[in-house]
């Protein structure tokens, strides 16, 4: 998806602009004064020239908030925000994501982290996030699968820490193996279900001739071959 | 009435008692019982019925029925006793004749008793509930006679050692057998099972037993099948003549028992002459003795199909895997022509062209022809054998049976589509060649492909017929519109819808200048009438006819292929040629060119060409010239006809790989068929409904199916369903 600058709205300038006779205006400027920390926070770290927070922007963003830029948190943080494109934070992403997070301010972004990492954790938001994480990784238009390393890259990011020993296997076989180039969203998603579903090392409940995608079938036999 | 006075009628009693004569009973009983002496005696002329009927009608009448009753019981076992003894006495043989001859005057007399005392039948004895006359009769004779102690196993033993005699091949009295057999079932049926028929089963059994222990031993399973049927034959023989016409159905059990199902086994298996011996060499009479004795006995039938099942597997694996009969395909399938025509002979002759025969014959053929992955590639070669050459001088009926058999071969086949490729290469070729020799039988076969498997397996084929045709009219077209060409070299195209005809890759080759004008003079004539197509030449398909004249003037017409025709065009400008400049010239790829020359330069009788060095394999410092020497027979020489045949090694692999592939899309096009109309459908249920649908063209792989399904949801034509994943969604 293009980037959405053609739709963004110029920063609004502090609370100079909306002021009315009524006592409205006290709440306008309290929240155009909120908005105001917001953007000022989005300022700090966007690219002056394209009006967004572009990858350097994030690293920064990362380094104050004492995580690294491939941490997974950062990944929930675009899901959040709603980011279209990796890498980027538009202005309206930002506000929406802020807002969403009850965020002003640079302390209380790092404060709402692990909340955040809860939220994630909920069986409905995370099969969503899970979903996100591929579709975020999509760079060009059109495109519908991602390519073996990435994939790998991936699932070690979103699935490492719940799932250690069906990622480390799982990423083994997707080195080793020569059927597929790439994977698609569809698959994707079958392997949270694989992990989820399936008892492992042993592999007892899996039924290949259920509705699993062809690479897992593959995997499994794989898998079973090598410990047999 | 009403008028008349009301006069009551009082009817007084006798004002006397009426005593009947005490006397008078016992005096009408004495006169019953001296009747009934008489009748036992023979002395029943001398009686009157009508005065003892109404004796015996005034006892009862005068409530003297117990008396007469009794009376009778009384006298009658007296008389029985005495001929039961009369019966023990009697010695051997006359035991029954003596049985019989009281049994006969026993029931004689007794008819006339009840005769007699027929008033007491129908009243008295209803009354009082008491045994009818008759029946007490029989009831008497069986307990004085037949179960007497004397009597009853000296009955039983000697009824039992007829029989047996009878079956040792002794000729017995059978008339005073049915007689005493029908003596005790008119005594009962529980006398005639008790005191005879569970002992004769019994004794039967023994016999059967030890007799069908002494056969096994001794006869092989034709004999032993015949011995058997004779037994059979007989007991049934038997009951017929004198025994109760419901034990034919025990005693043949028991034979049936006794003589088939306790030995079926090992009759099936005997070396040498069980079952699968007889297949072997057509025994169609000992095989109809089995199945009709087998048809007799629980899994008898079955036994047979099973053996014959695995027979015929065992028999069809080696024969398909049999690596001799690979090199010859022709041979091939007509060794399984015969094999399937012998078993037919043998189902139709000796089991009575049953149903569950036949289907044991047909999945076996489908299990063993399709052990071997080149099964349709034969069957299509079989197919050209004949087209070509085979059919010469056979009737059209012939023919028919012929492309029948074929196509049962073909039914078996689980990869249809393959025999389609196979068949469509053929086609071309013998049609291009002009080497069909019965285009009736040719089509007459498209039509019942057609007839089996649908007008989209056979309208490529029927492409090909089309355009043979169209190009005949083309021609023509062409020579009308351009007389001045009626002088030179005869052209004759064969213009192809590249959809119809196997596909080719195109080659170069260089014709000589006296063709190549000539062609472009067809082509532009063609693409004159028909805009819009594209035409190139398939100078790997073509022929030609030349005429040569060799060094002593040997004129010759020789038939060629277009490659052949272009390397001997080149010597009429050049006496000696190398390898190396003919190549150049013709521009021919180098494996048909090699071949090409190897069969001018290096086949006797073929050898218009001359090679140095004489070797039979082409090297590229070759050099040819013409073979000034050749002689022929005959004024028309072949050279290097394109036969079809058995494809090379990677041949095969190319073909099966464009098979391949071509079943992708017909498993997509099932797919979302399937899910079309379903709309949503299961995982298992997708993978059956498209195997069931593509079933008459090829046995389509679960793996296979499930990477089209997934190649689907890509491209989102299917979705998997959110909340069960075990089921697709159809995306419109």
């Amino acid at each position: 998806m293009p980037p959405r600058a053609s739709k963004r709205k110029t920063a609004p300038p502090n609370s100079s602009s909306v002021t009315s006779s009524d006592g409205r205006s006290v709440f306008s400027k309290t929240k155009t004064k909120g908005l105001g920390k917001i953007d000022r926070l989005f300022n700090s770290y966007a690219n002056s020239s394209s009006g967004e927070i572009d990858p350097d922007g994030i690293v920064a963003l990362c380094s104050d908030l004492g995580v690294d830029h491939t941490d997974v948190r950062i990944l929930m943080l675009a899901w959040k925000l709603k980011a279209a494109k990796q890498g980027f934070f538009t202005q309206d992403e930002w506000r929406t994501g802020m807002k969403a997070l009850r965020v002003d301010s640079l302390s209380k972004l790092k404060k709402v982290l692990p909340e955040l990492e809860i939220e994630v954790g909920k069986p409905l938001n995370y099969e969503d996030f899970y979903a996100y994480a591929f579709r975020y990784c999509l760079t060009e238009e059109k495109q519908k699968s991602l390519d073996i390393e990435s994939i790998c890259e991936l699932l070690n990011l979103v699935l490492g820490a719940q799932f250690r020993p069906q990622v480390d296997s799982l990423i083994e076989y997707l080195k080793v193996q020569s059927d597929y180039k790439v994977i698609n969203l569809d698959q994707w998603k079958n392997f949270l279900r694989f992990v989820q579903e399936i008892s492992f090392p042993d592999l007892e409940n899996y039924d290949s001739s259920l509705a699993w995608p062809l690479i897992l079938d593959n995997f499994v036999e794989w898998m079973r071959e090598k410990h047999s | 009435m009403s008028n008349q006075k009301k006069r009551s009628f009082q009817i007084e009693a006798f004002k006397h008692r009426v005593v009947v004569d005490p006397k008078y009973a016992e005096r009408t009983w004495k006169i019953i019982e001296h009747a009934i002496h008489e009748i036992y005696n023979h002395n029943a002329s001398g009686l009157s019925f009508e005065e003892l009927y109404r004796n015996a009608y005034n006892m009862v009448l005068h409530k003297f029925g117990d008396k007469l009753y009794s009376g009778l019981v009384t006298t009658m076992s007296a008389h029985l006793k005495e001929i039961s003894k009369s019966i023990e006495v009697a010695q051997g043989a006359l035991f029954l004749e003596e049985l019989n001859r009281k049994w006969n005057d026993h029931h004689k007399a007794l008819q006339m008793i009840r005769d007699i005392l027929m008033y007491m039948d129908r009243t008295y004895i209803p009354n009082t509930r008491k045994t009818p006359v008759h029946e007490l009769g029989l009831n008497l004779w069986r307990d004085y006679i037949i179960h007497s102690g004397k009597i009853q196993s000296r009955l039983l033993s000697t009824l039992l050692e007829l029989v047996h005699k009878e079956r040792t091949g002794e000729v017995i009295d059978r008339g005073l057998m049915r007689n005493i057999i029908k003596m005790l079932m008119d005594l009962g049926s529980s006398v005639y099972q008790e005191d005879f028929e569970k002992p004769f089963l019994e004794v039967s059994a023994e016999f059967y037993k030890v007799e069908s222990q002494k056969f096994i031993e001794c006869c092989d399973c034709g004999d032993y099948l015949k011995k058997a049927e004779i037994r059979l034959n007989e007991e049934i023989e038997r009951v017929a003549h004198y025994l109760d016409v419901k034990s034919e159905a025990k005693i043949t059990n028991v034979v049936e028992k006794e003589m088939i199902a306790n030995h079926m086994t090992r009759l099936v298996h005997m070396e040498n002459s069980g079952l699968v011996n007889m297949l072997l060499d057509d025994k169609y009479e000992d095989l109809g003795k089995m199945y009709n004795l087998f048809k007799r006995v629980p899994n008898g039938l079955s036994m047979i199909r099973d053996v014959m099942t695995s027979h015929l597997r065992e028999t069809g694996k080696q024969l398909v895997t049999d690596v001799e009969s690979s090199k010859d395909p022709v041979e091939f399938v007509q060794r399984l022509l015969d094999e399937r025509d012998k078993y037919d002979k043998i189902i139709c002759q000796a089991f009575s062209n049953s149903k569950t025969f036949q289907n044991a014959l047909n999945s076996s053929f489908e299990y063993f022809i399709n052990l071997n992955s080149r099964s349709p590639e034969f069957i299509s070669l079989f197919v050209d054998d004949k087209l070509r050459k085979g059919l010469k001088g056979v009737t059209e009926e012939d023919v028919e049976i012929i492309l029948d058999k074929v196509m049962m071969l073909f039914r078996y086949l689980r990869e249809k589509d393959v025999f389609e490729k196979y068949y469509k290469q053929h086609l071309a070729k013998r049609l291009l060649s002009g080497k069909t020799v019965c285009d009736d039988a040719e089509r007459s076969l498209i039509v019942k492909l057609k007839t089996e498997c649908g007008y989209q397996f056979t309208s490529k084929l029927e492409g090909m017929f089309t355009d043979m045709k169209t190009s005949e009219d083309t021609m023509q077209g062409f020579y009308a519109n351009h007389p001045e060409l009626a002088d030179g070299p005869t052209l004759v195209v064969q213009v192809l819808t590249t959809g119809s005809w196997p596909t080719q890759a195109t080659v170069t080759c260089n014709l000589p200048t006296e063709m190549a004008t000539l062609c472009e003079k067809f082509r532009s004539h063609y693409l004159g009438t028909h805009t819009g197509r594209r035409l190139s030449w398939q100078t790997n398909m073509g022929t030609a006819d030349i005429k040569a004249t060799f060094g002593k003037g040997q004129k010759h017409e020789l038939n060629v292929s277009t490659y052949q025709m272009c390397v001997l065009m080149l010597f009429n400008n050049y006496d000696m040629l190398s390898y190396k400049e003919i190549e150049q010239a013709t521009e021919i790829p180098t494996s048909d060119l090699k071949r090409c020359l190897q069969s001018m330069a290096c086949v006797k009788g073929k050898n218009v060409l001359r090679k140095e060095p004489m070797s039979k394999d082409i090297g590229t410092d070759d050099a040819f010239f013409v073979n000034d020497k050749f002689t022929s027979k005959f004024y028309k020489v072949k050279i290097g006809t394109v036969v079809a045949q058995k494809e090379s090694e990677p041949e095969k692999l190319e073909t099966r790989q464009r098979v391949e592939e071509d079943r992708k899309p017909q498993i997509e096009a099932a797919v979302v068929r399937i899910m079309k109309s379903r709309r949503v459908l299961d995982h298992n249920n997708v993978i059956a409904e498209v195997t069931k649908q593509l079933q008459s063209r090829f046995l389509a792989n679960p793996t296979e199916i499930k990477k089209r399904i997934e190649s689907l949801i890509e491209r989102e034509f299917l979705e998997r369903d959110s909340a069960d994943r075990k089921v697709y969604r159809y995306l419109a």
